[in-house]
């Protein structure tokens, strides 16, 4: 399995996975981005993470700005912006993440060889620029209409070779 | 005839949208119970009369695949129906799953076309066998 192969999966899960439960048709952004380019100064982010193992061992993290958090949660839940709770916008993107870990797993492996943990939410400290900075792993930026959000895949371990 | 549904799922925001899935479908259903895990989900089954569960699997304490096991392994709950909604989309899963006893599965992230689809199968089914279990009752010699 190429280490492409796993950004491939990625990438298409959560375009699926945004357009198809959240009504968020995005844009992937193939140039060469980081967290302090992506996200405004400033601006208050939420994120969440899980864990993968199998024929590789890693995690997946997805970091939204909490104003489009906000309109995905809306739009999710069928309620107006104003509705939301901030339980219900932490629950969204646990969610969020567990769909697109998910389906990327089931394209990237038909057979049914990985497990996916229980998503949670990353600590507020974790989303400070200098932590942001230092965030290991191959990160995909993305694009809505108004506003931008990042997900990302660290691979620590694996039994199948990695080729970069 | 109203059906009673036990939603499980450890997102309260997945439950919350399969909830109105149903509504807006124009199914007859009784009470909606909700459970954010196989334990959970045990104790309303338990208790109260529920006529379809949908579940998801990957949740903590007690994932969706125990949840059927202990079903089954039951008299009274062996015969609910069990339709997995769950991130979990490998076809290994899927046959799993399946070969354990589930009656139907729905892969997230889903169409609300996915959900009703397989409600709608699955509730012809139940009431044709209360319709056929009720007349058996009836025809039998007492």
């Amino acid at each position: 399995m190429k280490k492409e192969t796993m950004m491939k999966t990625l990438k298409e899960a959560i375009s699926n996975v945004l357009d198809t439960m959240f009504f968020q048709p995005v844009q992937l952004d193939e140039s060469n981005s980081n967290f302090q380019e992506w996200f405004s100064i400033g601006q208050s982010l939420c994120g969440a993470t899980v864990s993968f193992n199998g024929p590789l061992a890693g995690s997946l993290y997805l970091i939204v700005p909490l104003d489009l958090l906000s309109e995905i949660t809306a739009n999710f839940l069928g309620l107006k912006e104003e509705e939301i709770h901030e339980d219900q916008r932490r629950d969204t993107v646990r969610e969020a993440l567990n769909m697109i870990g998910g389906r990327m797993l089931s394209l990237a492996d038909k057979a049914g060889a990985f497990k996916l943990g229980i998503p949670e939410l990353m600590d507020e400290n974790d989303l400070s620029d200098e932590k942001l900075a230092a965030l290991r792993g191959d990160m995909v930026f993305i694009g809505t209409e108004n506003n931008h959000l990042a997900a990302g895949i660290m691979i620590e371990t694996g039994n199948l070779k990695l080729e970069t | 005839m109203a059906f009673n549904v036990l939603i499980v799922d450890d997102s309260s925001s997945m439950r919350s949208v399969i909830k109105k899935i149903i509504r807006v479908s124009g199914f007859d259903v009784g009470e909606y119970w909700e459970a954010a895990d196989g334990k959970e989900a045990l104790k309303v089954l338990m208790n109260d009369w529920v006529d379809i569960v949908l579940s998801d699997i990957n949740m903590p304490n007690m994932n969706g695949l125990e949840l059927i096991a202990e079903m089954k392994r039951d008299e009274l709950l062996k015969s609910i129906p069990v339709v997995v909604v769950s991130t979990e989309g490998s076809e290994k899963i899927v046959q799993e799953s399946m070969k354990m006893g589930a009656r139907g599965y729905v892969k997230k992230p889903f169409q609300p076309e996915d959900i009703k689809r397989i409600l709608s199968n699955i509730m012809g089914e139940v009431e044709d066998e209360k319709r056929d279990h009720d007349e058996d009752l009836e025809g039998g010699d007492f």
